[in-house]
């Protein structure tokens, strides 16, 4: 039983996803750089980064929801092309370890030790998975087919 | 004129050095994308904060004081990778719709930046003498976000037209994108 997808019906769809996937990461990011330039003393200094977490946390999920979830939208346009692109996978992977990363060794040090040495490089860490998540993301169309089916 | 200009643009040592270069173009438009995000936070933030709905524990002085800076970095930032970008290919961006929408909106921008400067952006005290954000405040971070989400549009929207065939420097490569 083949079932098309809805979303390659119109080719308004798939720019329309990704204009909802680029303004949730460009502000998901932004806001988590936000912290990790504050940690690393940059900007924003009349805050902890304690509370200019907690002030933009919300703002990070619900950003962070929406470019995942329309990213799963795209992704099923042509799973194919995706699963085969190592700048696919790439990507992914970082942006697994940026997620993980950013809600428990992250957050744990921007709440109790942020002025730490350590915390610095938990920022630098930070900063460095979710750029790479974006130059993963921007690969994608440069990056022809990599992998063949077994 | 402009067309002119753009050729020799683009015929410059550094933009031929970043055109044979392997993966130049790829780099700078992710790092594009990259301070893009940082930029977006800054607007994005300091724009709710005015139109009340986040960030309420801080008044709105010293948000927009505090952002002013990364803002602008931001910008910079991002307006280099993007004129380094122009440079590369400069007789297709020309030719394509939607990067001269994106310029016209920068100038709806530079003119909403200069309208709202003393009453909002730059009168900080003012601000936060009602609990509720000033009329002028909401209407000046809701055209601001409007008018960014667009840019946003409009740059995305640079990627799906194809180059025309006659431009120099016209090279398979270009297409695939």
């Amino acid at each position: 039983m083949l079932i098309e997808n809805p979303l390659n019906s119109s080719e308004w769809s798939f720019p329309i996803l990704e204009l909802f996937h680029i303004t949730g990461f460009a502000v998901a990011i932004g806001t988590v750089a936000l912290v990790d330039f504050r940690v690393l003393g940059v900007g924003l200094r009349d805050q902890t980064p304690g509370q200019l977490t907690r002030n933009t946390s919300l703002l990070t999920a619900v950003s962070l929801s929406i470019a995942v979830f329309s990213g799963l939208l795209l992704f099923s346009t042509d799973p194919d092309k995706y699963y085969l692109n190592l700048a696919f996978l790439f990507k992914i992977v970082c942006l697994l370890l940026a997620i993980g990363f950013h809600y428990t060794i992250h957050r744990k040090i921007i709440f109790s030790a942020a002025s730490l040495p350590a915390a610095k490089l938990v920022a630098l860490v930070s900063l460095a998975l979710w750029v790479s998540v974006i130059f993963g993301g921007i690969f994608i169309s440069f990056v022809s087919e990599g992998l063949t089916f077994g | 004129m402009l067309l002119s200009f753009a050729i020799w643009l683009q015929r410059r040592e550094l933009f031929e050095f970043l055109r044979d270069s392997s993966h130049g173009y790829e780099i700078i438009l992710s790092l594009h994308l990259a301070c893009i995000s940082l930029f977006a936070a800054t607007v994005v933030v300091s724009d709710l904060r005015l139109l009340g709905w986040g960030m309420r524990g801080e008044s709105m002085s010293a948000i927009v004081r505090q952002l002013r800076m990364p803002k602008r970095i931001g910008f910079v930032l991002t307006a280099t990778c993007g004129v380094l970008l122009f440079g590369m290919k400069a007789e297709e961006y020309y030719y394509n719709v939607f990067f001269r929408v994106k310029i016209l909106l920068f100038a709806l921008v530079a003119i909403h930046a200069l309208a709202f400067r003393r009453s909002v952006y730059g009168e900080d005290a003012g601000l936060d003498r009602l609990t509720r954000p000033p009329r002028r405040a909401r209407l000046a971070a809701a055209l601001s976000l409007l008018l960014w989400l667009c840019i946003v549009c409009a740059g995305r929207g640079i990627g799906y037209i194809p180059p025309p065939p006659f431009t120099h420097h016209f090279t398979a490569s270009t297409a695939a994108n």
